[in-house]
């Protein structure tokens, strides 16, 4: 009797502690673009030094190389998000900037204790996502886009299509 | 390193107060007048819960204790509180407001020299408790902080018309102090049994059962001092007696 309450003496001195925990949940779900290839729809296409830049951003995002999937992380205290999307960001003749706005509304959900809350995203149905050109026009390399789903709630799945 | 010896403390101080009074009583008294057990009321309040209004600004709490002696070994036992807590994490702070009720029975283990009343025991109680939860503010997670550190959202949202219900298992003892003063402590382990969630939030912390674990577990302990009221005396049956005698006999070698 005497060890049991003993034990569970040490079991409670050392749980009535609390620890931090570890959020390992999913959480806030970033936006997933595959690239393909205009000439030939269902093959997927790498893209060549394509360098990321948030609207307003002096760092870059990443510069992709020799990928055809890449995620972009959506802000969650506005509504609109927009990319500055650089293809053959290291030549001087060949590259194109066009970009990318994404129009949405976004949901707080409780995820855990550890993790708090993560935001959802809908995209807009009329101008979830707009494709504009560079402030200095040189044409689009964007061919065309294709919206997989309006709702940005996990990455495990692809959300838009983009032929080049 | 705090928690350990705020536990370590409260074990020895009830220990102390066990083994003091077991010297007292041994010299005075004999064995051989007819034995009779005392039965009767005991209330008292949790000094623990108490003592943490006062040296933690983010906590109010309040629980009253009572048990009754059903046979010689069972009480019946009871707690009622009311808590007030502000949880303050990493991601989260919030305040949770409500009562409680725990219901249930304790079974003495301690086989007392003479006429001493001392009890270690193991019990079960059922709890209920009926709150409610203000969401203060959050963060949210973002494992891409491309765009910056996301700031706190200040929330302020109100759940309330909330509820559980659980089990808990209780060890515990309980010593005679002063005549019909007792100081007691507990443990409990607590499991959820039923509950009502916020929507968009969960019961993170619950009057009465505490920090949740794993969503449905969780641990407890009260610090007691009580009184006993006496109702009545009953003879102790003969061969009851004879028992506790060989078991006392037995002790001493």
């Amino acid at each position: 009797m005497k060890r049991i309450i003993m034990l569970l003496c040490l079991v409670m001195a050392f749980s009535g502690c609390e620890k931090d925990d570890i959020c390992v949940d999913e959480t806030t779900p970033q936006l997933v673009l595959e690239f393909y290839d205009i000439s030939n729809p269902t093959v997927l296409k790498n893209v060549v030094n394509l360098k990321v830049t948030g609207d307003g951003m002096t760092d870059a995002l990443n510069t992709f190389n020799g990928v055809s999937t890449i995620s972009l992380p959506l802000k969650t205290n506005e509504d609109t998000t927009k990319y500055h999307l650089l293809l053959n960001s290291n030549s001087s003749t060949a590259s194109n900037e066009d970009v990318l706005e994404f129009n949405y509304t976004r949901e707080n959900v409780y995820v855990s204790r550890a993790c708090g809350y993560k935001t959802v995203f809908e995209l807009n149905n009329a101008n979830g996502l707009v494709l504009t050109d560079a402030i200095t026009p040189d044409g689009l390399w964007i061919q065309d886009t294709n919206l997989q789903t309006n709702s940005i709630i996990t990455e495990n799945e692809v959300h838009l299509k983009i032929y080049f | 390193m705090k928690c350990i010896s705020k536990f370590t403390f409260s074990i020895a101080l009830a220990l102390l107060s066990f083994s003091g009074n077991a010297q007292e009583e041994k010299v005075t008294k004999d064995s051989v007048a007819a034995k009779t057990e005392r039965y009767g009321l005991r209330v008292g309040v949790d000094l623990f819960k108490l003592t943490r209004s006062f040296y933690e600004k983010d906590y109010r709490g309040l629980e009253l204790v009572g048990d009754y002696r059903l046979t010689r070994k069972h009480y019946l036992a009871l707690e009622l509180g009311n808590e007030n807590k502000t949880v303050d994490d990493d991601q989260l702070n919030f305040t949770t407001k409500g009562s409680y009720i725990r219901v249930g029975f304790d079974y003495n283990s301690y086989q007392n020299w003479l006429d001493m009343e001392n009890i270690i025991s193991v019990g079960l109680r059922y709890g209920v408790s009926s709150f409610s939860q203000r969401l203060n503010s959050y963060e949210i997670y973002n494992p891409n902080q491309y765009f910056g550190e996301n700031p706190v959202v200040i929330s302020g949202e109100e759940y309330s018309g909330l509820s559980a219900q659980w089990i808990e298992v209780v060890a515990g003892m309980k010593a005679e102090v002063f005549n019909n003063v007792f100081v007691g402590f507990s443990f409990r382990l607590n499991r959820l049994v039923n509950q009502k969630l916020p929507n968009n939030f969960d019961n993170l912390y619950i009057p009465g059962f505490n920090r949740t674990y794993n969503g449905d577990f969780g641990v407890g302990f009260n610090y007691t001092v009580s009184y006993f009221i006496p109702i009545y005396k009953a003879t102790v049956k003969a061969k009851a007696k004879t028992e506790s005698k060989a078991k006392s006999k037995g002790k001493k070698k």
